[in-house]
């Protein structure tokens, strides 16, 4: 195998396990039939074309199975991932509800609600107590403060109880309908454990916008990014499943908003905004027509 | 003409162009683009095959065989009927389009 085919087979790795297996050598024919003798690097434009091919196809693979169940375990997917990555900075003070989340989220990530919800039903319930101030289920020291590295307020001190009860009550409805179906959801990519560390040290009630920290600037990034790629998605697709899921992540967020009107400034409207704009965006491209050709 | 009315990119209508004389596999789709369109437009391989697929998810083309070279599988691509009206239409559209342009020149020169 020489030296360009490795680099070619690395950069089809862009493409789904399944397409590569059925078209990969097909591909790599092509690309080998392209190039020049003795030619050891991929060109740029062939590298840039495998990687957003590979993406789109990756996105269009996605888009299979009914779509209403998919963007339901998508959102139950990032609510659960946030509600385990504002415990982190408590760790210490919470580990057992930080492991229970953890639990929760890599069953959800399987594709197994049964086997998650009386997980996610326990820190939902735990951190409704906290956000009431009420040491249910455990002697938790109330209010809780972040471990020594880490900058910010108590856990739910800021904020109120309805947005993390808005975010809990959907991942335990989304998780009972998902487990009454008898079709299992798909497992979803390790790839989402990486966001996790991201949203970690951002203001769990998202009040910390106006500071403008790395942690909260970080999570806006990552949001606007992931609804980006939702909008995308559902235009390539005229598929509603990333939009639905963008929904039900906006709903907190508006709890949130709702539940500090008084408090609230620019910059958190501003954030607002974007988040209804680019969902706006996701839930409205899967109605564009159909039928596509575009190359 | 980047996106015509009928959605069609000059990039697809090249391609759908190319199949017109008979099924051809990616490479010598890549290669006939390049002769049609007298070296302006050099389809990268992972544009090719996202179009392909595309293509032939809307009946616009279609797998016509299979072929095994070298221990690996080649698909042949076919243009449908669907497929050729579509770039058929699309080439008439262009015509017209130009005819307003070319017509006023040569208009110009007979009066001129």
């Amino acid at each position: 195998m020489t030296s360009l085919e490795r680099r070619y087979r690395w950069l089809l790795r862009a493409y789904p396990c399944g397409y590569r297996a059925d078209y990969g050598d097909e591909l790599l024919d092509v690309l080998m039939d392209n190039a020049k003798p003795g030619q050891a690097l991929p060109p740029l434009r062939e590298a840039v074309a495998l990687v957003v091919g590979g993406l789109r196809t990756r996105i269009i693979t996605a888009a299979q199975g009914p779509a209403w169940v998919d963007g339901l375990h998508l959102a139950v997917v990032a609510l659960t991932l946030v509600n385990l990555a504002v415990l982190i900075p408590y760790a210490t003070s919470v580990p057992l509800w930080l492991g229970l989340s953890a639990v929760s989220l890599l069953l959800v990530l399987r594709g197994l609600p049964r086997l998650a919800l009386p997980f996610a039903g326990l820190v939902a319930f735990k951190i409704t107590g906290i956000t009431m101030g009420q040491p249910w289920l455990d002697a938790t020291l109330l209010p809780v403060f972040p471990d020594g590295l880490w900058q910010g307020p108590a856990l739910y001190g800021n904020g109120g109880p309805v947005a993390p009860l808005t975010a809990n009550l959907l991942i335990v409805l989304g998780l009972v309908i998902l487990a009454t179906r008898g079709e299992r959801p798909k497992s979803r990519s390790w790839w989402w454990l990486a966001a996790v560390p991201l949203v970690a040290g951002a203001d769990p009630a998202g009040l910390d916008i106006v500071a403008g920290s790395p942690m909260a600037m970080t999570r806006v990034f990552l949001e606007v990014a992931l609804l980006s790629v939702a909008a995308y998605a559902g235009h390539l697709t005229a598929d509603p499943r990333w939009a639905i899921a963008a929904g039900a992540y906006l709903l907190p967020a508006s709890a949130v908003l709702a539940e500090n009107h008084q408090f609230l400034q620019r910059q958190d409207l501003a954030h607002w905004g974007l988040l209804i704009v680019l969902t706006a965006l996701a839930a409205a491209v899967p109605f564009r027509a159909r039928r596509r050709i575009l190359l | 003409m980047s996106k015509g009315s009928s959605g069609l990119s000059e990039q697809t209508y090249f391609v759908l162009a190319a199949l017109l004389d008979g099924p051809l596999h990616g490479h010598a789709i890549i290669k006939k683009v390049v002769d049609l369109s007298q070296g302006r437009i050099t389809l990268a391989v992972g544009t090719l095959y996202g179009a392909l697929d595309r293509l032939a998810a809307n009946g616009v083309i279609t797998v016509e065989r299979e072929e095994v070279v070298n221990g690996r599988k080649r698909r042949y691509f076919r243009i449908t009927d669907e497929g050729s009206g579509m770039v058929e239409a699309e080439a008439r559209r262009m015509q017209q389009a130009a005819a307003v342009v070319t017509g006023r020149r040569s208009l110009g020169a007979t009066f001129g």
